[in-house]
């Protein structure tokens, strides 16, 4: 149990779940102010500053679009750049949150080995940092869309459960992995090779529609499911993303409970090894 | 407030850390690993407003009992349980950034410490003149010198008025007038009601705070009461794994052993082998050699240094004496000295050398002892320092 009021009681065996989710509730204060940490000290000293965070989305967005419209042309019903920008926001955030989370407990081990709070917090750190330049990024997303006419509606609300379901999946692939880069170091890079190639399977610069026969395999993809839903809430999307959503759920339910399953057993001893 | 209750942890070292394609394509259990076990059996309680000094050699399992109390790793058998907030100085400044100000950081610091935003705003400028940080509070942390960074750490930590502190070897850090006053301030919060539990190498510094000690040795608790008695047993254990270690190889630093140093002890007044002096009695360091070639003339080196390897005295017999040793005697060479030192742990030296510095035999294990020294002698060297008070003339006298 966490190191509060209360005090704690170790002996060998598994944390309960219960005890597990409620240590890291009640260390909340400690992950938002890391996850701040960490976001502000990466654009310190930086004369841009935040604006980067704002900045980096749209010049690779811009450079994609350019790049792809000279070899196809997908009809994607609003502008291409904004089109594409809709689909970086998502997967950068995922890619982002998957890179940094994955080495989070390693990489914390100045802190992680020396004063208890629960080892989740380190991943969590790592998917919550990420969060304000995607807030926003997203806001950015809203003026762009209707500034190329796709017009801001009640599906705009779409951006809240986009949201939630972006930051379910983030968590539960970085809680995941941090714990199994403790006692396997190729983690790292598997994430980082998968990464590069999960890029090309998900519909960030191509529309569901163009996948053809291979849509049901893309709609299988978790991070598919994020990025349509982005773009239900803006640009507007393909029929099917609702499928993809469900997929999405499913992937995330399923890592969580694989979480909460090795957590219960290595959160106290997996420094052991660091 | 703590009890552990048959506590043991378990080590698992991996000779080759096993990699996920070693994991996937070894046949199990071809992993070449040892098992270590840290701690073995270990049972205690820490009441409330205790002050408990853990000591022992390195390797002897006092950071790893000190990380289960901090709670930053599971004992693999029995119970550890801390009712209390927990500040460990197991590092201190867990979490500073370098490229945040002292402010920000003290905000992490004492946020992972478990204090709520507003427990920090009311202690901060307590933690800033504790720290003697001045305007340097708002500067990044990476322009700090580790002086100042030490010091607001460990400001942090004191004053976040945890119900246990775990200090670490801390007090070696940061000059002789912070350490007195975080020394102060331990005592302050000590008797405020604050558990502490003390690791350290300085033994003055246990003896100074606490009444009750644990020995460790190769994991087990070997003495758990009075801290004198620890302190002397920790030096009887000093020597026997040594004596083993020095057993094996040496002699690499004679240049051509001419004899063996068959024994190399202290004795006190009586005559006793002992390890614990006291500063005010006569001692006698002796070597007991063995010449398996002549020798003439040896002359017999002498040092005392401290356990941090600070050289506090060295001598060296004046004559060249006329002294020749045939083959097959055995003599003691004995050097009487009053141990005029403040309390601490000291290793002396004693050898054999020739004109030119190289020993007539292998270099014999350096004597660990310690000196129960004057309560009111700090320092190294006791100088028995007696104050007169001589009453001045007024400033305003007019021969002045």
């Amino acid at each position: 149990m966490l190191t509060t009021r209360k005090g704690f009681r170790l002996d060998g065996g598994p944390t309960p779940a219960a005890a597990l989710v409620g240590d890291v509730w009640r260390a909340r204060s400690v992950l938002a102010i890391l996850a701040r940490k960490e976001f502000f000290v990466r654009y310190r000293r930086a004369s841009l500053g935040l604006a980067w965070a704002i900045v980096l989305p749209l010049v690779q967005a811009i450079v994609l679009s350019v790049v792809v419209s000279r070899f196809v042309r997908f009809h994607t019903g609003v502008n291409y750049a904004v089109f594409v920008y809709s689909g970086t926001l998502a997967w950068n955030y995922f890619s982002g949150s998957l890179s940094a989370g994955a080495g989070a407990i390693v990489d914390g081990q100045d802190m992680s080995t020396k004063v208890y709070f629960p080892r989740a917090l380190f991943p969590l750190t790592a998917v919550a940092s990420g969060l304000y330049g995607l807030v926003l990024s997203m806001f950015v997303l809203l003026a762009l869309s209707v500034a190329v006419g796709a017009g801001v509606g009640l599906h705009a609300f779409l951006l809240i459960p986009a949201l939630g379901l972006t930051i379910l999946l983030s968590a539960s692939f970085s809680l995941v992995l941090a714990l199994l880069q403790v006692y396997f170091r190729d983690i790292r890079y598997i994430v980082q090779a998968s990464l590069i190639a999960w890029f090309y399977i998900t519909p960030v610069f191509y529309p569901l529609r163009a996948v053809g026969h291979l849509r049901p395999y893309v709609q299988a993809n978790p991070v598919t499911g994020i990025v349509e839903l982005f773009r239900a809430a803006t640009v507007g999307t393909d029929p099917g993303w609702g499928v993809a959503i469900w997929w999405t759920f499913g992937w995330s339910a399923a890592l969580l409970v694989l979480a909460v399953r090795l957590y219960r057993t290595y959160d106290r001893t997996c420094t052991d090894l660091l | 407030m703590i009890s552990a209750s048959r506590v043991s942890k378990r080590y698992v070292k991996y000779e080759d850390t096993p990699t996920l394609i070693g994991r996937l394509i070894r046949p199990p259990g071809r992993t070449h690993k040892s098992v270590l076990w840290a701690i073995r059996d270990a049972s205690f309680e820490i009441g409330r407003g205790e002050c408990v000094g853990i000591i022992g050699r390195n390797g002897s399992g006092k950071s790893t009992l000190l990380r289960m109390l901090a709670g930053v790793t599971a004992p693999t058998e029995g119970i550890v349980e801390v009712n209390g907030r927990v500040a460990p100085l197991i590092a201190v400044g867990v979490g500073f950034h370098p490229e945040l100000t002292g402010r920000e950081n003290v905000y992490v610091n004492g946020t992972v410490l478990g204090l709520t935003r507003r427990q920090i705003e009311e202690r901060f400028d307590d933690i800033v003149s504790f720290a003697d940080i001045g305007p340097f509070i708002d500067t990044p942390v990476k322009f700090y010198s580790s002086g100042m960074f030490v010091r607001l750490g460990f400001s942090v930590s004191v004053l976040a008025e945890p119900e246990v502190l775990l200090v670490d070897e801390v007090l070696a850090v940061g000059d002789i007038a912070f350490q007195l006053r975080c020394f102060d301030r331990m005592m302050e919060i000590q008797s405020a009601g604050t558990t502490i539990v003390v690791v350290s190498h300085n033994l003055n510094a246990v003896r100074l705070m606490c009444q009750r000690t644990m020995v460790l040795h190769n994991g087990v608790i070997r003495h758990d009461g009075d801290t004198d008695h620890a302190v002397s047993l920790y030096h009887d254990l000093l020597g026997e794994p040594r004596d083993a270690e020095a057993a094996e190889g040496r002699g690499e630093f004679a240049v051509e052993a001419a004899g063996e140093i068959e024994r190399f002890d202290l004795i006190d007044g009586d005559g006793h082998s002992t390890r614990h002096v006291n500063s005010a009695d006569e001692v006698s360091f002796f070597i007991d050699v063995r010449f398996d070639k002549p020798v003439q003339h040896p002359i017999v080196g002498f040092a005392v240094y401290t356990a941090t390897g600070v050289e506090v005295y060295r001598t060296s017999t004046p004559w060249q004496g006329d002294g020749v040793y045939e083959p097959g005697t055995r003599t003691r060479f004995s050097v009487r000295v009053r141990p005029a030192l403040a309390a601490g742990s000291y290793t002396a030296h004693l050898s054999l050398v020739n004109g030119t510095g190289a020993s007539h035999t292998p270099v014999a294990t350096p004597l660990m002892f310690y000196v129960a020294g004057r309560r009111e002698a700090l320092g190294i060297a006791d100088l028995r320092a007696q104050f007169d008070v001589l009453t001045s003339q007024s400033a305003d006298d007019p021969d002045l």
